[in-house]
């Protein structure tokens, strides 16, 4: 039956390639689309917990805004040994982030001051890896990084003078004056426009705070881990206010984003889905009518119409595997390609006012992805074969027969 | 032959009416009673729309009758359910169609295979089978050709062979040479009366061609459905 179902696949040899052709590539261009929105997914979360969240947070969560905690940690330390005793942390640090104002002889505008530890906040986040001039921050100096746009709207250059003012823990406002060590250059407006970096201690001496941070945040050997690291950190923080929150809590819209993205490709690839499994109906459905008559004899021979029913199938599954290993091959290729050469897409430049975020997308295969679409379309060729294959079954071989 | 056998013929038609259902609903076959004895080489005979090859898909259970019932040694089959129709047809009947109908895909030997293919026969089986029909009907050495590779009497050569591999008790054969040349057709009625003769094959086939009733040994004649009347010659 096998040799008969394969032979039957390539009797109408063009027909066949086109139809192998439409799924093949169909297949090629949903592995494509899953790719891309998983690699889109993937760097929007390396970026957004790589330049600013981090990946597990430990601060008050009867703060505002999770994103920026708005109250302190009196005494950071059992938290810290929390972070330094897990073999599943990367690198964490201490911060403290406030907005203020900051001052230039000829200008003062507000911006998001982020007190962080020099040694440790570069293996947390690469703000460091974008300065342009100067460098980063060193402990024990009152310097200050900030972005390229600040530090033009304040028109101070390297080497120049700024005062941060912020709210001290006296309720009075604590005001120093820092040199500029660093401009940095991100793209994102955010970035550039309204945020300065200064040392955690001299952060603390402006708030008069010493020793106190609002949140610790940690960068995982492996993000996919922040769910458990989290839940063993609350554990061991016992009950309070002090918790620890992986960065999908804090990030939320990175989450609305996902979510989005998921439910526009689950739309196209229902799309893609119906497109191939019509291509298979109509291919069968034709096929069906030019042999019906060869069904006829192979009835009258002695084939059960369940015999029938399961040559056919058959016949859509050889169909089905060879588009199927087609579009795996392309798709294959395609993400491959894009993988080492990277994608230029102008979705970067909408996410660069909140976060740094590069044009370029390198494509990476989301396997459990394709695999579920391989199955997918597999098992709708099968079931798009169904009717012509049932209708087959309930052919009478004499009329059967008579069918020119 | 057992006791069994000899005490039935191998086909009775028992007041078989076929009618096809519509608005004008059409007798086709009408209260035809008919036995078919092994070893017979007889022929449906009758003008087109006479109801040969109505009678013969009937008695191929190809069609269900609308009234009467057919025996094949003894028993009803008629009233068969679909797949012990199609069961019955594998392992009891042969058929050799007017467009000989072999399957465009597969080889002469690969089409004469499939009853037994269906049967469930193992491939050396098949192979041997396969050849031996071939050898009957004298294309052997044809067997690796696809039938767009043959001339029609070849091709419809190869449709007796798969008609015969699987030694059925009764091949049926509708019009088997309207679409061979006379001398084709000559041919061919000589290799089935040979399969007849020297293999003892049973054959019931239909014709309107008068070339074809003079090789009969016996012949049924229908009109309008019914039989009318019946020429019996000696071997």
């Amino acid at each position: 039956m096998l040799r008969l179902a394969w032979r039957n696949v390539w009797r109408n040899a063009r027909r066949s390639s086109i139809n192998v052709a439409a799924m093949g590539f169909g297949l090629a261009a949903i592995m494509f689309g899953q790719s891309m929105m998983k690699s889109l997914q993937y760097q929007l979360v390396e970026k957004a917990t790589g330049s600013f969240t981090g990946h597990v947070r430990i601060q008050r969560s009867d703060v505002d805004e999770p994103k920026f905690p708005d109250k302190y940690l009196a005494d950071p330390e059992p938290a810290a040994k929390i972070m330094d005793s897990d073999p599943r942390v990367l690198a964490w640090g201490r911060r403290l982030h406030l907005t203020g104002l900051i001052s230039s002889p000829k200008m003062s505008l507000g911006a998001l001051i982020c007190g962080v530890e020099p040694a440790r906040e570069p293996r947390i986040t690469e703000m460091s890896k974008y300065i342009v001039e100067g460098r980063y921050l060193r402990d024990g100096e009152k310097g200050i990084v900030m972005g390229k746009k600040i530090a033009a709207r304040l028109d101070v250059r390297l080497g120049e003078k700024v005062v941060l003012m912020a709210q001290a823990a006296d309720g009075s406002m604590g005001a120093e004056m820092f040199r500029v060590v660093g401009i940095s250059e991100t793209g994102s407006e955010s970035f550039d426009g309204q945020m300065v970096w200064i040392p955690l201690k001299s952060m603390q001496d402006l708030l008069g705070r010493p020793g106190q941070a609002n949140q610790l945040a940690a960068k995982l050997k492996d993000l996919n881990q922040a769910d458990a690291v989290a839940a063993d950190f609350n554990a061991k923080l016992g009950p309070g206010n002090v918790r620890a929150m992986t960065w999908k809590s804090i990030d939320k819209e990175i989450i609305g984003i996902q979510a989005f993205q998921d439910g526009l490709l689950t739309i196209v690839l229902t799309v893609v889905f119906a497109i191939v499994a019509l291509g298979i109906l109509n291919t069968q459905l034709m096929s069906l009518f030019e042999r019906v008559r060869e069904f006829g004899v192979l009835m009258a021979i002695g084939a059960r119409p369940r015999w029938l029913v399961r040559l056919l199938l058959i016949e859509s599954a050889l169909l089905g595997l060879v588009g199927m290993i087609l579009g795996v091959v392309v798709g294959a290729l395609m993400i491959d390609h894009f993988g080492r050469y990277g994608l230029n897409l102008p979705v970067g430049d909408a996410f660069k006012y909140f976060l740094p975020f590069p044009s370029v997308i390198f494509l990476r295969p989301a396997w459990g992805a394709h695999v579920f679409a391989c199955a997918t379309v597999f098992v709708v060729t099968i079931l798009a074969t169904l009717p012509p294959a049932l209708r087959a079954g309930r052919l009478k071989p004499a009329e059967a027969l008579r069918h020119v | 032959m057992s006791k069994h056998e000899r005490a039935h013929p191998l086909v009775e038609v028992r007041g078989v009416e076929k009618v096809y259902p519509g608005s004008a609903k059409v007798a086709a076959v009408r209260g035809v009673d008919l036995k078919i004895d092994r070893g017979d080489f007889a022929c449906l005979a009758g003008p087109s729309g006479s109801g040969k090859s109505t009678l013969l898909n009937l008695i191929g259970t190809l069609d269900r009758p609308t009234k009467g019932e057919i025996l094949y040694d003894g028993s009803v089959v008629s009233k068969l359910d679909v797949d012990g129709l199609a069961d019955f047809r594998l392992h009891t009947l042969g058929f050799v169609f007017q467009s000989y109908n072999l399957i465009p895909v597969l080889t002469a030997r690969e089409n004469v295979e499939y009853p037994l293919v269906l049967q469930g026969v193992g491939a050396e089986e098949r192979e041997r089978a396969a050849h031996e029909a071939l050898k009957w009907v004298g294309l052997e050495t044809f067997a690796n050709r696809r039938p767009d590779l043959l001339s029609g009497g070849q091709q419809q050569r190869v449709a007796v062979a798969r008609a015969i591999v699987h030694r059925p008790a009764l091949v049926l054969a509708d019009e088997p040479t309207a679409n061979l040349d006379s001398k084709t057709g000559a041919a061919l009625l000589d290799l089935m009366e040979t399969l007849n003769r020297e293999h003892g094959v049973t054959f019931l086939f239909s014709s309107h061609d008068q070339a074809v009733l003079a090789r009969a040994r016996r012949v049924i004649h229908l009109l309008d459905g019914a039989l009318h009347g019946e020429e019996v010659r000696a071997r």
